[in-house]
């Protein structure tokens, strides 16, 4: 794994600066059934193709930002600063 | 003639200069070499032929490939097993061995085995030695002893190894007329250019030919034009050039690592063209493996690079027309040349055929080498029909004697790197060898991995490459397909190879791996066992797995696969050529040695005062600084003073902070006091524990948090992440660094304090929990108490440049009162007195707060936190283990980490557990099952062998009303 990784705040780099944070997707409501949690815990949609995910830039700026990756190839297609609440 | 007896007298186009002479050490004798030579072209013009002994048979092997291609020249150099020999050049006090041999390799013991070829077939250890099993056992250490090659030294001295980083728009691998060309063109146009050549000068395969070359309207020997490129190249802006380098791989994000020397370079690059050129390889014929059967750009690197005869009488082996031109070669170095034998049924150029049967060499076509004839050198060759398949009419047989076979009937081209980029190969029959048909975005070849043969396409190539990289460059749409396409269409008029018209002879000692030692016999027994496809019979048979990694024999292998399954060789493709394509050493790949240190900074301060410090992760720690019962005592009945820097500290600070740590923590934070500090648990949505720590609230929107040592970088990214993505106004900063702190605990704790602070220290107005900004000896830190080892005390933080002076000030301040340091084993044993877990350590990745005893810290009327849900559903229902303490009964020394036992079974473990001189016996921590879990229950521990018995303790061991703290 050597792709490179654009951080919106610092530019492409080598993506061994950063910390993959997980899939891109919503916390459950408090009051949601059981099966929600489950699946939200255990359960991950790993995506062949462009998944939305975070990433942490460790060796740089220390943000998080969100990161479009097709899992296939890794290439990013975008990355940009979250905007909407979990 | 010079005194070594084979060596040329001096050329321009030699490598070596005859001037200079060089001594190094060939199994502990001395050799006189030319500078410029390698280790293996040394040996030979002194005589040697025989280089090494073959991975299985041990049979006597010579200079096969003389570039790095084959296995046959491996040996132990300077100390380092399993190094080409014809890739090292020669310098002062070198030193050589053979490997793999014995008593030598000139003769062999070992050589027996291949008496045993029988008990030996392809696969053998999956069927042999296993049945009675006592067999095995036997067996297994001999064989060991005998696999590998080399032996790694264990007395070898480490060595120091560099990194460094390049970025390029354009990377060019070989430095070959047409790289050199890709390079120029591209360099020009403006691109930054890297040029990668892994011999030690550029030039490629002209740099040892003396055939004329047109090139600009002149007639040029090769050599010539190698140093007129070469030259043309130096001084051009933006081009950088690296020789005895190897670029060994291509992985993504356009990395493409260059191997040279000790150093490793990573090379990030927009483009690659990769004009790696061909190697050549041998056919399979039996004993095709003897010393003296080379390859023939071999013989011409030996004598046009090296000033040296391969030999006396030479047999040529073609299949194409640059056979002609090594029969040439020879002819103009006095070399006789006994036969020239073409494979081929029509000779391409017969003008070339009939000069040199005017020069007195015999041109036989249609014939084939059936067999090496030799002991351990070639001292002639069997030549048959080529028509033949199998079976030989001995009636049309010749004989023809030879001390060197020059065989040039099959290239293949360098294309690992192509294939690893995502390239398609396809092979072309008109050709002669695989080539690309479809390159990745971005990626671009030239020369004669294309194909090509002649120099003024190759040279066109290079540019046709280099230009369309360019374009690629510019992000203008590339016509690069169409003109591969023409290339490609060029390379097939050029062809003068046959392809497919030598089929391996039958019967035994014929090989395709020399690797790997495994015959053509081997395989086709592979596939009718089953291992009928290319990658199955591969790792069946281990071909192409040896050091040549299939340069050698990928073609040979998978034509006898294709024959033995009826099947056309496209149709069962060649196996995938992974990364790194030359030996790369796991030094070169780590890099300098680097271990980073966390030193807090009072260290100097503990190395002044004791010698055992401890590693905790990164950190360094004072273990004890004169002994456990010393500080113990000191703590408990006077006061102490240790440094806590290690742990981690975030300030959260803005309006909606008390939020962001509500939602994170499992208790209340917004609704924490100022001045007051809590104890914090934080946890993942499964409800397991992730860390805890001390929450102070300084203000309405300023909080400080301390996190357990080693773990602060976890949660600092724990937090950003749950505040990014909302609009909630909250700044975290890291200030593990920034602060130093120190806990000042016991009885006289207070005193000491109030002799160098101003602040009121007193019960009402300090309380227990409770946390203050206020200056210590004039600097400005901010105090908690708190009370993790048991006894009345302040942690006390402040900015980390005051770390020796405050040190020095509290110790002061201490002396009428006995306070002494204590180190983290003494702090250990304390706060296990008191039953305080250390996350992390007493608790693990799937610990609950309900199992771990903290279920005092949910607070589930709390509405939301992560962990929430998992915990209401826990607290529901009991776990399956609990932490409990547990104090021994009698005897028996439990360690961190020894088996819990109940009835004979391992039942839990103990995680912590220590000497207690408050209650005089072995207490600690450990998991037992929640049935076994109850105040008074009996368990065992397992130490020194035995089980010893232990009863489970509800309450803390020291002070369990918490009344010291108060």
């Amino acid at each position: 794994m050597s792709f490179l990784m654009p951080c919106p705040n610092c530019g492409t780099r080598s993506v061994y600066e950063f910390r993959f944070g997980g899939e891109f997707r919503r916390r459950p409501d408090p009051g949601a059934p059981d099966s929600d949690w489950v699946d939200y815990v255990y359960n991950r949609a790993n995506i062949n193709g462009v998944q939305k995910e975070w990433w942490y830039h460790r060796d740089g700026c220390e943000k998080w930002f969100v990161a479009e990756r097709d899992t296939t190839c890794n290439m990013v297609n975008a990355s940009y600063w979250p905007y909407e609440s979990l | 003639m010079t005194n070594d007896g084979d060596r040329l007298s001096a050329h321009s186009s030699h490598q070596v200069s005859q001037e200079r002479r060089v001594t190094f050490y060939f199994q502990g004798r001395p050799v006189g070499a030319l500078s410029g030579d390698t280790v293996a072209s040394a040996l030979f013009a002194q005589g040697r032929r025989v280089f090494s002994r073959s991975f299985k048979y041990h049979r006597p092997r010579g200079l096969l490939c003389c570039s790095g291609d084959c296995p046959n020249c491996l040996m132990e150099i300077d100390g380092k097993p399993n190094i080409r020999a014809c890739r090292v050049q020669v310098r002062p006090g070198l030193h050589a061995r053979a490997q793999h041999a014995w008593p030598s390799v000139d003769h062999d013991f070992l050589r027996v085995i291949e008496r045993f070829e029988r008990l030996l077939p392809i696969g053998f250890y999956y069927k042999t030695l296993y049945k009675p099993q006592l067999l095995w056992k036997i067996a297994e250490p001999i064989i060991r002893k005998l696999a590998g090659l080399g032996r790694v030294s264990k007395q070898a001295p480490s060595e120091e190894y560099e990194h460094r980083y390049e970025f390029v728009d354009v990377i060019v691998i070989g430095g070959g007329p047409a790289g050199i060309e890709a390079a120029k063109v591209a360099a020009s146009s403006g691109a930054s250019v890297l040029l990668v050549e892994n011999e030690p000068q550029l030039g490629g395969h002209l740099r040892y030919e003396t055939k004329l070359y047109p090139y600009e309207e002149l007639e040029r020997p090769g050599y010539e034009l190698a140093h007129m490129m070469n030259s043309a190249l130096q001084n051009t802006a933006d081009l950088s050039i690296l020789t005895d380098a190897t670029a060994f791989g291509s992985y993504e994000g356009g990395l493409v690592p260059v191997l040279q020397g000790r150093t490793l370079i990573h090379v990030r690059t927009r483009a690659m063209i990769v004009a790696a050129g061909c190697h050549q390889y041998l056919p399979v014929f039996r004993n095709n493996d003897l010393p003296g059967v080379m390859l023939s750009r071999s013989a011409l690197r030996l004598m046009n690079l090296f000033a040296i005869r391969p030999g006396k009488r030479a047999a040529v082996y073609t299949a194409n027309d640059q056979g002609y031109e090594a029969a040439f070669e020879c002819l103009r170095h006095n070399i006789e040349v006994a036969a020239l034998i073409d494979a081929r049924k029509h000779v391409h150029r017969p003008e070339r055929a009939f000069d040199l049967q005017l020069r007195g060499v015999p041109v036989i076509s249609g014939m084939k080498i059936i067999e090496a004839c030799g002991s351990r050198a070639v001292c002639a060759v069997k030549i048959a029909s080529a028509e033949d398949s199998t079976r030989v009419d001995s009636s049309h047989q010749q004989t023809i004697k030879c001390d060197v076979v020059l065989v040039s009937t099959g290239s293949q081209g360098n294309s690992a790197l192509l294939l690893q980029a995502g390239c398609q190969l396809g092979l072309d029959k008109q050709i002669g060898q695989p080539v690309p048909v479809r390159l990745a975005p971005g990626v671009f070849a030239a020369g004669e991995i294309l194909g090509l043969r002649s120099l003024p396409s190759i040279i066109r190539s290079g540019q046709a490459a280099a230009q369309s990289a360019i374009q690629y460059l510019k992000l203008e749409t590339v016509s690069w397909q169409d003109e591969l396409d023409g290339l490609l269409a060029q390379a097939r008029q050029q062809s003068n190879a046959s392809f497919g018209s030598i089929r391996p002879t039958g019967g035994t000692k014929n090989f395709v791996c020399l690797c790997e030692d495994v015959t053509q016999m081997d395989l086709e027994q592979g596939v009718e066992e089953g291992f009928d496809e290319i990658e199955t019979l591969k790792r069946y048979s281990t071909v192409s797995m040896g050091p040549c990694q299939g340069r050698m024999c990928a073609r040979n292998s998978t034509e006898i696969c294709a024959q033995a399954t009826n099947r056309d060789f496209g149709a069962v493709g060649m196996t995938t050529a992974r990364p790194p394509i030359c030996p790369v050493p796991l030094g070169v790949l780590a890099g300098p040695e680097f271990h980073p240190v966390k030193r807090t900074s009072l260290h100097y301060k503990h190395l002044a005062s004791t010698n055992k410090i401890m590693d905790m992760g990164l950190w360094k720690r004072p273990f004890v600084y004169t002994t456990v019962a010393e500080e113990y005592d000191a703590v408990r009945n006077h006061a102490g003073l240790i440094d806590v820097s290690t742990l981690g500290k975030l300030f959260v600070r803005g309006k909606d902070s008390p939020v962001l740590l509500d939602k994170l923590y499992t208790h209340w934070f917004s609704k924490l006091a100022v001045g007051r500090t809590r104890y914090g648990l934080m946890c993942d949505d499964s409800g397991t524990i992730l860390d805890d720590g001390t929450v102070a609230r300084l203000s309405d929107d300023r909080y400080y948090v301390t996190t357990s040592t080693g773990n602060i970088d976890f949660v600092e990214q724990w937090m950003k992440w749950w505040a990014a993505g909302t609009n909630w106004c909250v700044h975290i900063v890291n200030v593990t660094s920034g602060m130093a702190a120190v806990n000042l605990a016991g009885p006289k704790a207070r005193e000491i304090l109030a002799k160098v602070t101003p602040l009121d220290l007193s019960g009402p107005a300090f309380p227990y929990m409770a946390c203050r900004e206020a200056r210590v000896a004039e600097v400005p830190a901010l105090l908690l108490r708190v009370g993790f080892v048991g006894e009345i005390g302040w942690e006390i933080h402040f900015p980390a440049d005051y770390g020796e002076y405050l040190w020095d000030v509290l110790l002061d301040a201490g002396r009428d009162y006995h306070l002494k340091p204590f180190g983290v084993e003494t702090q250990r044993l304390l706060r296990l007195e008191k039953k305080h877990i250390i996350v992390g350590h007493d608790t693990d990745a799937l610990s609950n707060p309900y199992d771990s005893d903290l279920q005092w810290v949910v607070k589930l009327d709390k509405p939301d936190f992560i962990g929430r849900h998992a915990h209401e559903k826990m607290r529901a229902q009991s776990g399956k283990n609990r932490l409990v303490g547990f104090q021994c009964v009698n005897g028996g020394q439990p360690d961190d980490g020894c088996a819990v036992v109940i009835r004979g079974k391992l039942a839990g473990r103990v995680t912590s557990a220590r000497f207690s001189p408050k209650l005089n016996k072995y207490v600690g921590l450990a998991w037992l099952p929640t049935e076994h879990s109850r105040s008074g229950s009996e368990f065992g521990f397992y130490a020194d062998g035995i089980v010893h018995p232990a009863v489970v303790v509800d309450e803390p061991f020291y002070d369990p009303e918490g009344n010291r703290l108060k």
